[in-house]
């Protein structure tokens, strides 16, 4: 075993879920990319929140507000002092994605299941189609913690122009501008293609193991700290397409190696990709 | 429109949210395997590139009459299930019945209403993806390639 990560507990096992599955003090969470999976079955016990029918405003595009939050919440079983574990499929993107919200309305105690939707369902773990009620909660809105977590693109602006780190997570097409939309998601495409200038390209799923799972702090530490040249005190801005594979980047760098200020830019490239006069930079 | 497709679509406009999600799956699950004879032609020429997951498309011509056979992830089980929709409610029919199906297929059987519209555009991919796949074959025929479009990768 090598090093631990910095703060261990907010990554869980499968194991630790299927011991607190029935723990009232828990809430396990499904969030996918296909809103269909949890329906076909999933651990016993979860609740589904979908980033897009439950955490986006249906108007416009920003997160819901605390009060509605709260709502989803409470109508979850989730307290403000549960603990939430979020999994879901492709290694976890949305499942970080909605952690990251959860931790924007300043919920307290989040986790992630290590390896997701996938490595329960090849370990062959319980699976049901049955869809639990809990009793409501009394949720209290809080601060949030926006100003910690979150950019817009003035500050991504001033963070480019004053050479701080800027991290893009998208494919490395993406990156050079080659591909104007990740490769076959053309429906969130931009008009232009390129990186933000500054940014160095560390594609998301380097942080990632084959079966879903996260790298180890020497392999973590080897990429963003060897290759990257970055310090846990940086002040790091994390971009992708539209900020959820970058919310599995901040979560990395945030929980397992225990930055102090790393930022999700969650316009990203579908936002600075369609601004007009921006600065832009293509190739490598 | 052909009769296939026509009661698919009405037992969809009919389900509820539920009914309908659970509808999605049961298509999603009984989607035909390939036959082994394209499941060597699973390379991008036969690869819907509008869509999130690898969607194959193979698309034959016996005079009018189409057949289509069609792979997807049952990891993505939203995009297999259109797929299955497709392939069940299109088989057979003609040509001309093919290209008349519309966009607007994907409201008819209430998919927004369970994915959002974000998620169903790529759904929309699937679909002109098949209908131009139609007329390529349908072009070679008339001039007089009887080769099918599965040979030519």
């Amino acid at each position: 075993m090598g090093a631990p990560y910095v703060h261990p507990e907010v990554l869980v096992s499968a194991d630790w879920v299927e011991q607190h599955r029935d723990d009232p003090k828990v809430r396990i969470v499904e969030s996918d990319e296909d809103v269909l999976l949890y329906d076909m079955g999933h651990i016993p016990g979860a609740v589904k929140i979908d980033w897009q029918g439950d955490l986006q405003d249906q108007l416009v595009r920003d997160y819901i507000n605390a009060e509605k939050f709260a709502e989803i919440c409470a109508r979850s079983g989730i307290a403000n002092d549960t603990t939430v574990v979020f999994y879901g499929d492709k290694s976890n993107w949305w499942a970080c994605y909605a952690f990251w919200a959860f931790k924007l309305f300043g919920h307290a105690d989040c986790r992630i299941m290590n390896g997701g939707r996938q490595l329960w369902v090849d370990e062959k773990r319980p699976l049901t189609r049955e869809v639990p009620s809990y009793p409501r909660t009394q949720y209290t809105p809080s601060e949030g913690h926006e100003e910690r977590i979150r950019v817009f693109r003035d500050t991504v602006l001033e963070h480019s122009t004053s050479g701080k780190p800027l991290l893009d997570v998208r494919s490395t097409k993406e990156f050079t501008g080659e591909r104007t939309h990740m490769e076959d998601y053309p429906q969130e495409g931009s008009l232009r293609g390129g990186h933000i200038p500054g940014a160095v390209s560390v594609p998301w799923n380097r942080a990632v193991n084959a079966d879903g799972t996260f790298k180890s702090v020497e392999e973590l530490k080897a990429i963003y700290e060897g290759e990257v040249g970055l310090k846990p005190g940086d002040n790091i801005i994390a971009y992708c397409r539209i900020g959820e594979r970058s919310s599995l980047t901040w979560f990395v760098l945030t929980y397992l190696l225990g930055y102090a200020q790393v930022r999700n830019y969650d316009g990203s490239w579908c936002e600075w990709g369609n601004l007009v006069r921006v600065p832009i930079a293509k190739g490598n | 429109m052909p009769n296939t497709l026509d009661s698919i679509i009405a037992e969809l406009a009919d389900a509820d949210r539920q009914e309908r999600i659970e509808l999605l799956i049961d298509f999603a699950k009984n989607l035909p395997p390939l036959p082994d004879r394209l499941a060597e032609f699973k390379d991008a020429a036969h690869r819907v590139e509008e869509c999130q997951s690898p969607v194959f498309l193979f698309v034959e011509l016996e005079g009018e009459q189409v057949t289509i056979h069609a792979d997807a992830p049952i990891e993505a089980p939203t995009v297999r299930g259109f797929v299955a929709i497709l392939v069940e409610g299109l088989n057979g029919a003609q040509v001309e019945d093919v290209l008349k199906v519309r966009d607007s297929l994907i409201e008819q059987i209430g998919l927004p209403e369970i994915l959002g519209m974000l998620r169903v555009r790529g759904l929309t991919g699937v679909l002109r993806r098949l209908k131009a796949e139609v007329t390529r074959a349908a072009i070679a025929r008339s001039m007089g390639d009887s080769a099918p479009s599965t040979g030519s990768a």
